[in-house]
C-alpha cells in the first residue's frame, strides 16, 4: 500500500514536470514511399562531441527542466516491469499478467505518458518467424493493458525478434531472459 | 578433291556433335555422382610482354577452386604432367593428346596470358582428349585486377560446354555482417573474395534479396525505427524505402520476372504474406490466418509461393497458389521447419529444420515427397538459398563458438565450405542472378 502510494507520487511529480516543460511533441512526418536518398558506401565518422567543463553556478533553467523531465521519465520506465514468455509462445503467463496489472496501475496514474512495447525472442528459431512472434508478444501485452483500462493510443509496439538479446549467452537461463516484452517511455 | 570432301564432312560432324559427346556423361542435377578426369595446365605467357607468374598462379587457384566445388571433375595431379603441359600450343594440332590420354585425362584445359600496357589478355581452350576436339575456346581481356573474374567466367563456360548449363561462379552473394558492430548489408564474390559493405545504417539490416533484372537489392532495416523494406541500387548507391507500413515489412522476395515483391506485412496486427508492386503499393494479400505467416519464396514459374506458418501448431512450410490462394502443407516431419527456398530450376525446395535447438538444411520435392537431410552436425545451418543454376546452396553456419559465417555446398549436401572471413557474425545470404 505504502509502496503504491510512493509510486503514484513519483508518477504525478513526473507528469507535473512534463506539463511544466511543455511536453513538446514531435510531429509525425510521413515520407512518400518513393523518396530517395543517397547513401555513400563509406560515410565519414561523425564529428566528435564538444566537451566543456561546467561548474555548480553554471545553471541554465531550461536545461534543468528538461533534465528533470528526463529523469522522471526514466523513473517511470523503471517502474514498468519486463514480462517473460515460454518458448515459441505469445500467451501471457499468470506471472506476466500479475506484473502487467501493476504496470497498468502505473500507466493509469500517469495518463500523459506514452510507451513503446518491445517484443523479443530467444535466439532459437528462424529470424523472420521470431520477428513475427516478437510482435505477437508485444501485441498480446498491449491488448492486456488495454483490457486493464490503459488507452490503446498511448501504446505502440515494435518487434526486434532475436536481434536484441538481453543476455547474449547461449544457454537456457539467457534464453528465458530474452523471451520478453519490455517497455520504453516515449519522448 | 576427295581429300577436301572428307575434311568438309569432318567439320560437319564436329558441328553437329558440338558438345553432346562428353556432356552426355554428366547429370546436371546430381553433381558429385560422376566425375570427369580433367587436366588443367598452368597459364603460359603468350608472345611478347612480361611474364607475371603471380597472375597465372591466382588464375589457377580461382579456376581450380571453382572446378573442385562443382564436383564434376577429378583433377589430374599436375606432378604427373608430361612435356605437353609446358608447351603453349593452343591449337588442336599442336597438342599431344596421346600424353594426356596416358594420364587418364578426358578433358584438358590449356591457356596463355599476355600483359601489355596494363591490359591483361587470357586465352583459354577446353579440349575433349578422347575425340581430340575443341569444346570451347575463349579470349578474355581486361585489367590486371580482372583475373579472378576471368577465371570465374571461364569456369562458368567450362560447365556450360560440358553440361549445357552455365556455372554460377561469376555471380555475387549478398549477406548480413556485424563486423562494424551493427548488422549491415555486404556483397562478395562466390568464393568469398572482395567483401564490400553496401549500407551504413548503424541500425539492424536484415534479409536481402536480389532483383532478377537489375543490379539491385531489397532488404529490411530498422534505420527509421520501424522494420521497413528498402531497395538499394548496388553501383549507384541510390537507396529508397519501398514499404513502410506500421509493423513488419520483412522477408521481401522479388518475383521471378522482377515485377512484384512478396513479403510479410503485419499492418493489420498479424503477420500475413502480401504481394507488392515494385513501387510499394499492395497488389494482393495472399494469406488470411491468425497464425504467423512469414518467409515467402517464389516458385520459378511465379505461380506459387512457399512460406512458413504455425497454423497447424508448429512452424512448417506451406505453399500458397498465387492465383487461387489455395494453401497446401509441404512439410510434416520435424517440429520446426523454416526459411524455405524454392530452387530456381524447380523441383525441390530447400529449408532448415530445428531439432534440439540446432538447424540443419533439408530439401524436399515440391509435392512433399523425397525429403533429404543435406547437413549434419552441431553447427546451426540456416537460410539456404540456391545458386541461379540450382547446383549449389549458400547458407549461414553458426558454430556456437561465436563464429557465424557463410558457407556454400553442392545441392546434394557435399563439398560444404566456408566462404566468408572470420569474425563477422555473418548471416542471411542471398545468391545473385547471372551477373
Amino acid at each position: 500500500m505504502l509502496k503504491s502510494t510512493i509510486t503514484r507520487l513519483v508518477v504525478m511529480l513526473f507528469v507535473l514536470t512534463l506539463l511544466a516543460s511543455g511536453c513538446a511533441k514531435k510531429p509525425v512526418t510521413e515520407e512518400p514511399a518513393t523518396s530517395e536518398q543517397t547513401t555513400q558506401m563509406d560515410q565519414q565518422q561523425p564529428a566528435a562531441v564538444e566537451e566543456q567543463a561546467v561548474t555548480d553556478t553554471d545553471t541554465d533553467t531550461g536545461y534543468d527542466a528538461e533534465a528533470a523531465a528526463r529523469n522522471a521519465e526514466r523513473a517511470a520506465a523503471k517502474g514498468l516491469e519486463t514480462i517473460h514468455f515460454d518458448f515459441d509462445q505469445y500467451v501471457l503467463t499468470d506471472v506476466s499478467k500479475s506484473i502487467l496489472v501493476n504496470n497498468a496501475g502505473l500507466l493509469r496514474s500517469a495518463p500523459a505518458v506514452k510507451i513503446l512495447i518491445e517484443g523479443h525472442c530467444d535466439e532459437r528459431g528462424s529470424d523472420e518467424y521470431n520477428l513475427a512472434l516478437g510482435e505477437k508478444r508485444a501485441l498480446a501485452t498491449k491488448n492486456y493493458l488495454v483490457s486493464l483500462g490503459v488507452g490503446a493510443d498511448r501504446m505502440s509496439v515494435i518487434s526486434y525478434g532475436e536481434e536484441m538479446p538481453f543476455d547474449s549467452a547461449h544457454n537456457k537461463a539467457a534464453w528465458a531472459k530474452n523471451r520478453r516484452a519490455n517497455f520504453k517511455v516515449k519522448r | 578433291m576427295k581429300h577436301f570432301k572428307i575434311y568438309f564432312l569432318n567439320i560437319m560432324i564436329v558441328c553437329l556433335l558440338c558438345s553432346p559427346a562428353v556432356a552426355a556423361r554428366i547429370e546436371i542435377s546430381s553433381p558429385g555422382e560422376q566425375t570427369i578426369p580433367l587436366a588443367m595446365t598452368r597459364l603460359l605467357p603468350m608472345g611478347v610482354g612480361g611474364a607475371q607468374p603471380a597472375i597465372a598462379a591466382e588464375f589457377q587457384q580461382v579456376l581450380q577452386g571453382d572446378l573442385e566445388l562443382s564436383g564434376l571433375f577429378d583433377l589430374t595431379d599436375p606432378a604427373a604432367f608430361l612435356s605437353d603441359a609446358g608447351k603453349l600450343g593452343l591449337r588442336r594440332n599442336e597438342i599431344d593428346f596421346y600424353q594426356w590420354r596416358m594420364l587418364g585425362a578426358e578433358g584438358l584445359i590449356k591457356g596463355g596470358y599476355r600483359i601489355a600496357g596494363g591490359k591483361l589478355t587470357i586465352e583459354l581452350r577446353l579440349f575433349d582428349v578422347i575425340s581430340q576436339r575443341l569444346l570451347t575456346g575463349r579470349r578474355y581481356s581486361g585489367k590486371l585486377t580482372d583475373v579472378r573474374k576471368i577465371a570465374h567466367t571461364f569456369a562458368d563456360q567450362v560447365l556450360k560446354s560440358l553440361t549445357g548449363e552455365k556455372g554460377p561462379f561469376a555471380t555475387k552473394i549478398a549477406y548480413i555482417s556485424k563486423r562494424t558492430g551493427h548488422k549491415e548489408l555486404y556483397l562478395m564474390d562466390v568464393d568469398g573474395y572482395k567483401p564490400v559493405r553496401l549500407t551504413n545504417h548503424r541500425s539492424i539490416v536484415l534479409n536481402p534479396d536480389f532483383s532478377p533484372t537489375r543490379k539491385e537489392l531489397i532488404f529490411t532495416s530498422y534505420s527509421q525505427e520501424n522494420p521497413d523494406l528498402y531497395r538499394k541500387e548496388i553501383y549507384t548507391g541510390r537507396e529508397s524505402r519501398v514499404s513502410l507500413k506500421p509493423g513488419l515489412n520483412i522477408g521481401g522476395r522479388y518475383s521471378p520476372d522482377g515485377r512484384e515483391i512478396a513479403l510479410t506485412l503485419s499492418k493489420d496486427k498479424n503477420s500475413e504474406i502480401y504481394l507488392l508492386g515494385t513501387d510499394g503499393t499492395i497488389h494482393r494479400r495472399l494469406t488470411n490466418h491468425y497464425s504467423i505467416d512469414v518467409d515467402p519464396s517464389w516458385s520459378p514459374e511465379g505461380d506459387r509461393i512457399a512460406f512458413v506458418s504455425d497454423r497447424r501448431g508448429n512452424p512448417n512450410i506451406f505453399i500458397v497458389d498465387v492465383h487461387t490462394l489455395e494453401v497446401t502443407r509441404l512439410t510434416f516431419e520435424g517440429k520446426y521447419n523454416a526459411t524455405p527456398a524454392w530452387s530456381p530450376k524447380g523441383g525441390r525446395i530447400a529449408y532448415s529444420r530445428m531439432d534440439n535447438g540446432v538447424f540443419n538444411v533439408f530439401t524436399i520435392r515440391e509435392d512433399g515427397t523425397d525429403e533429404r537431410q543435406l547437413t549434419f552436425g552441431s553447427g546451426s545451418k540456416e537460410h539456404p538459398r540456391w545458386s541461379p543454376d540450382g547446383r549449389f546452396l549458400v547458407y549461414s553456419n553458426d558454430l556456437q563458438d561465436g563464429e557465424k559465417s557463410i558457407w556454400i555446398m553442392r545441392a546434394d549436401g557435399t563439398g560444404g565450405r566456408k566462404i566468408s572471413a572470420r569474425g563477422g557474425h555473418d548471416s542471411h545470404p542471398a545468391w545473385s542472378h547471372r551477373w
